[in-house]
């Protein structure tokens, strides 16, 4: 999200720009030339002086800016997902960082045998894990769940995150 | 730094503005302020029948606002350009009889990494100092080894590497943020 908004506030600091130069110019060229220097002004006022609120373009080009300004402020305001869980230290600001808890718990809940995939999602307060099992006896998703949910358990209290997140295991079966 | 939290408020209400005008814009459009102004012009409205009858010396003043618009998006678009937040070296307090003590940040933060670097189980160290270089705070990102004890290991790191560095700044509350990641890969170091 932040490379996204810089890339957006970059283009609408180049646009601010480009709108305050191009009103100090087209005012100078107005009052000392009287006439317009780099836009027909004349054409933009004579058009909106013969249409009306009524107008559909009108209508629809404002519900367009609306919605587009809705779009832009929920995805400002949305909550990103956590870069850094914090730890319990007294000593510094530390924190392991979502992709290392989601590569840590994998590969703990990866070692178990029986266990062919695993995918980790790191949430604020939720790590969810979902692990794919061959299905041969004697390593069905069933018999498999414990130890996996232990694996990833016993990884998870070893990052002594604060606070710890919850933990959700889900064993299945690879579909043939 | 790049202005990240200048960029949201900016874009928030760039949004609200946008919303502002195309909501007054559609209400309009859609009888909500009366029959009238509904079959008016654009410019029949307060606004631009003001504009209109004193246009001598407004667009004077539009001028300037928009100059004074242009400098600050400019000033805004290098800051998120070409700025950073990493501080400069660093002045050390203290008896100034014998002459003044510089430390070069990039000596210090190379010293932090090369000494985490050195501990069973760390893949790899990377540390920098930022903010004012008179209060700086130092960041380190440390990838560990999927096979250490990383609890442990991050106890020698704040124990060991984060305590030297604030002996050597001679300050014992310089802030530090510790970032750990995880690899299975192993480290570039023989043990």
């Amino acid at each position: 999200m932040r490379l996204i908004n810089r890339l957006f506030a970059s283009l609408l600091s180049m646009a601010l720009i480009a709108a305050g130069v191009l009103v100090v110019i087209e005012v100078i060229a107005d009052r000392v030339f009287d006439k317009s220097a780099l836009i027909h002004w004349r054409t933009l006022y004579d058009w909106a002086d013969r249409t009306s609120w009524l107008q559909g373009s009108v209508r629809v080009g404002c519900i367009v800016i609306a919605v587009l300004g809705v779009v832009l402020l929920l995805a400002e305001l949305r909550r990103s997902k956590p870069k850094r869980l914090p730890i319990a230290s007294d000593l510094t600001d530390a924190a392991y960082t979502r992709r290392g808890i989601a590569a840590t718990i994998r590969s703990a809940v990866n070692d178990v045998d029986g266990i062919n995939h695993t995918d980790v999602t790191v949430k604020r307060r939720k790590v969810k894990v979902a692990a794919t099992t061959a299905g041969r006896q004697p390593y069905t998703a069933q018999s498999l769940r414990e130890p996996a949910t232990g694996a990833a358990r016993q990884r998870l209290d070893t990052l002594e995150l604060s606070p710890a997140p919850r933990l959700s295991v889900r064993v299945t079966t690879r579909s043939r | 730094m790049h202005a990240d939290r200048t960029n949201r408020t900016m874009l928030i209400l760039f949004a609200l503005f946008l919303i502002t005008v195309g909501v007054i814009g559609a209400l309009t459009g859609f009888g909500a302020f009366g029959a009238a102004a509904e079959h008016s012009r654009l410019f029949a409205n307060p606004v631009g029948v003001y504009v209109g009858s004193n246009g001598a010396w407004l667009w004077f003043v539009i001028a300037a606002a928009a100059a004074l618009v242009a400098l600050l998006a400019l000033r805004w678009l290098t800051v998120l350009l070409f700025s950073t937040d990493r501080a400069g070296d660093i002045r050390i307090t203290g008896d100034r009889s014998a002459g003044r003590t510089t430390l070069i940040a990039g000596a210090l933060t190379q010293a932090v990494c090369e000494e985490i670097e050195t501990y069973p189980g760390v893949h790899s160290a990377r540390a920098r100092l930022i903010g004012d270089a008179s209060s700086p705070d130092l960041v380190i990102e440390t990838t560990l080894e999927q096979t250490a004890d990383l609890a442990a290991l991050r106890r020698r790191i704040e124990t060991n590497a984060v305590a030297h560095t604030r002996q050597a700044l001679d300050n014992p509350n310089l802030p530090v943020t510790l970032d750990l990641t995880v690899t299975d890969r192993q480290g570039r170091r023989a043990s």
